[in-house]
């Protein structure tokens, strides 16, 4: 069989393809162990945006609610909501009435909305949402407002711990982006040990390129090659089993906040491209200093 | 074209050197015999020339190179120009003979049209035409070693270095073995064999012979 290849040409890439068949077993260690590294890498990033986008959406959400009273009329809803949002700190207010209000807990529940079914009346009230511009003033001055107009029950704001939240958001974000480098170092080091196990398995072809005069660039370039392919290999399985494991775990169930599993636990296709590109940067990193290093101790 | 001044070769945990302040000068066109016993420092004398270990003292020069100033980028360069045949044959198990013979040609970035042209020329010199794509670890032990010296020969080394080239071959596969080495010495190589063989020794007219015992050089 390797008697019948074409004879004009062996680039490094058909070296590679050549030395890979021969240690299918090679390669499954190889794709796996990266696999397994990579799919923590990508859960980790996946989960991470989904939950900073989460973070997002509660902060810039309806942070006031303005609760009417019972037996105040629709108009009076649409006269506070447009009231509202003349304020300057405030970036939109609408009227929300009861039964929108029923319809979207229903949707938040997902397939739990038959908890909804017992219910005689519905319990929820009709309400203005406002929500204020990114940043805004202390609450306290315009809640006061808002409770002393006409129709109005009672005023729920949630943002003096959204402030904290931010903050903590913030953190978040540093802490993980630390967290991430070191999950690319990880790959790094996996790719760099695998490869010297693939230089260790080939050694002594390497011994023979070495004595006939091929330079570090030479016996480099397939290993580069292989890295790559088995990067990509990696970066599909990866994907794949966080893709079953997020659609087996991601039961639609309403946290407290309005947080949904379902979105946090979402797939995001977004960072496939960069994803990949990661996972290939981190092989090629990797693999060119597991070659250097497992080359250079060897004199031959 | 080899010139050594005064080279020793300690290896770590070793008390004796496997050289000892050897000095020798190999003119070009020259054919020599590096005999001695088994352990003698042969092997580390080769190894040495083709910068496979570095000498613990004194100084080498390989076709004009002085070894000692060569960088790791250089050595690969310094192989290039000669031609290395071992006891072991040290082929591709898996590749073809024609692919192992192609590496010392490719390693040097050597193309297409010449390089089939230059690898079809070798294996004509040793004879092994007809058998250019079988794989190598189908061959003999004396096919073996006729690809291996077609892969020292391709790209016309000025200089050839053989440790025990027939060491693992029968007396006919030897006696072929030891022909196209004279062939390549009468095509104006110059040619360092290593050998414990005393037997070898009357097989090349005019050969120089330099006896090493316990890494100490005596010239006969
Ligand atoms: N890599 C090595 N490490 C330690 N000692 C070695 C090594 N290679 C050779 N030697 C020692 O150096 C001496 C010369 O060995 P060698 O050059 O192989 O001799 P020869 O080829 O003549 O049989 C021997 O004593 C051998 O044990
Ligand atoms: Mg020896």
């Amino acid at each position: 069989m390797a008697g019948q290849q074409p004879a004009v040409r062996r680039g490094p890439l058909a070296r590679a393809l050549g030395q890979m068949r021969q240690n299918l077993w090679l390669q499954g260690v190889a794709v796996s162990s990266l696999a397994v590294t990579l799919a923590i890498m990508f859960a980790y990033v996946n989960l991470g945006l989904n939950v900073y986008a989460a973070l997002e959406r509660l902060s810039t959400g309806a942070s006031v609610m303005v609760v009417l009273e019972e037996d105040a009329a629709p108009e009076r809803g649409a006269e506070l909501a447009r009231l509202a949002a003349a304020w300057p700190e405030v970036l939109s207010a609408r009227f929300v009435p009861k039964d929108e209000a029923l319809e979207r807990f229903r949707q938040q529940l997902g397939s739990r909305s038959g908890l909804l079914e017992g219910l005689a009346r519905n319990p929820l009230p009709d309400a203005v949402e406002v929500r204020l511009k990114p940043g805004a003033a202390p609450l306290m001055v315009l809640g006061n407002q808002l409770k002393g107009l006409a129709g109005v029950a009672e005023v729920v704001t949630s943002r003096p711990w959204l402030h904290q939240l931010e903050r903590a958001a913030d953190t978040a974000l540093e802490v993980g982006a630390v967290l991430g480098a070191l999950l690319f170092i990880g790959v790094v080091l996996v790719v760099a040990n695998t490869v010297r196990l693939a230089v260790y398995v080939r050694r002594d072809d390497l011994e023979i390129m070495a004595l006939v005069g091929a330079s570090l660039g030479y016996m480099r370039r397939p290993f580069l090659w292989e890295t790559s392919l088995q990067c990509l290999a990696a970066a599909m399985l990866a994907m794949l089993l966080v893709w079953g494991l997020l659609a087996y775990f991601s039961a639609p169930l309403t946290l407290p906040l309005g947080l949904e599993t379902s979105r946090i636990l979402a797939f995001n296709p977004v960072i496939i491209p960069p994803f990949i590109l990661a996972a290939l940067a981190a092989g090629l990193v990797g693999s060119w200093l597991g070659v250097g290093r497992a080359l250079r101790m060897k004199v031959w | 074209m080899v010139i050594l001044h005064g080279v020793s070769k300690h290896y770590p945990q070793r008390r004796r050197p496997a050289l000892d302040d050897v000095s020798l000068h190999v003119p070009p066109g020259q054919f020599l015999f590096l005999t001695g016993p088994s352990g003698a420092g042969k092997t580390t004398f080769l190894r040495l020339l083709f910068g496979a270990a570095l000498p613990s003292a004194g100084t080498i020069r390989v076709g004009g190179a002085d070894l000692g100033r060569l960088s790791p980028r250089q050595i690969p360069r310094l192989r290039r120009k000669l031609g290395v045949i071992f006891q072991d044959f040290k082929l591709m198990p898996r590749l073809s003979v024609f692919e192992n013979v192609a590496l010392a040609l490719r390693v040097a970035g050597v193309k297409s049209r010449d390089l089939v042209e230059r690898v079809e020329r070798a294996l004509r010199q040793v004879g092994l035409d007809h058998l250019a794509e079988a794989q190598a670890d189908s061959l003999s032990g004396g096919e073996q070693q006729r690809a291996a010296i077609a892969r020292a020969l391709a790209h016309q080394p000025a200089l050839i270095l053989a440790d025990e080239p027939s060491g693992n071959l029968d007396p006919r596969n030897a006696l072929e073995v030891m022909k196209l080495l004279v062939a390549a010495h009468a095509r104006g190589a110059t040619v360092i064999l290593a050998t414990h063989d005393p037997a070898l020794l009357d097989m090349v007219h005019g050969a120089r012979v330099a006896k090493l015992e316990a890494g100490r050089l005596e010239e006969s």
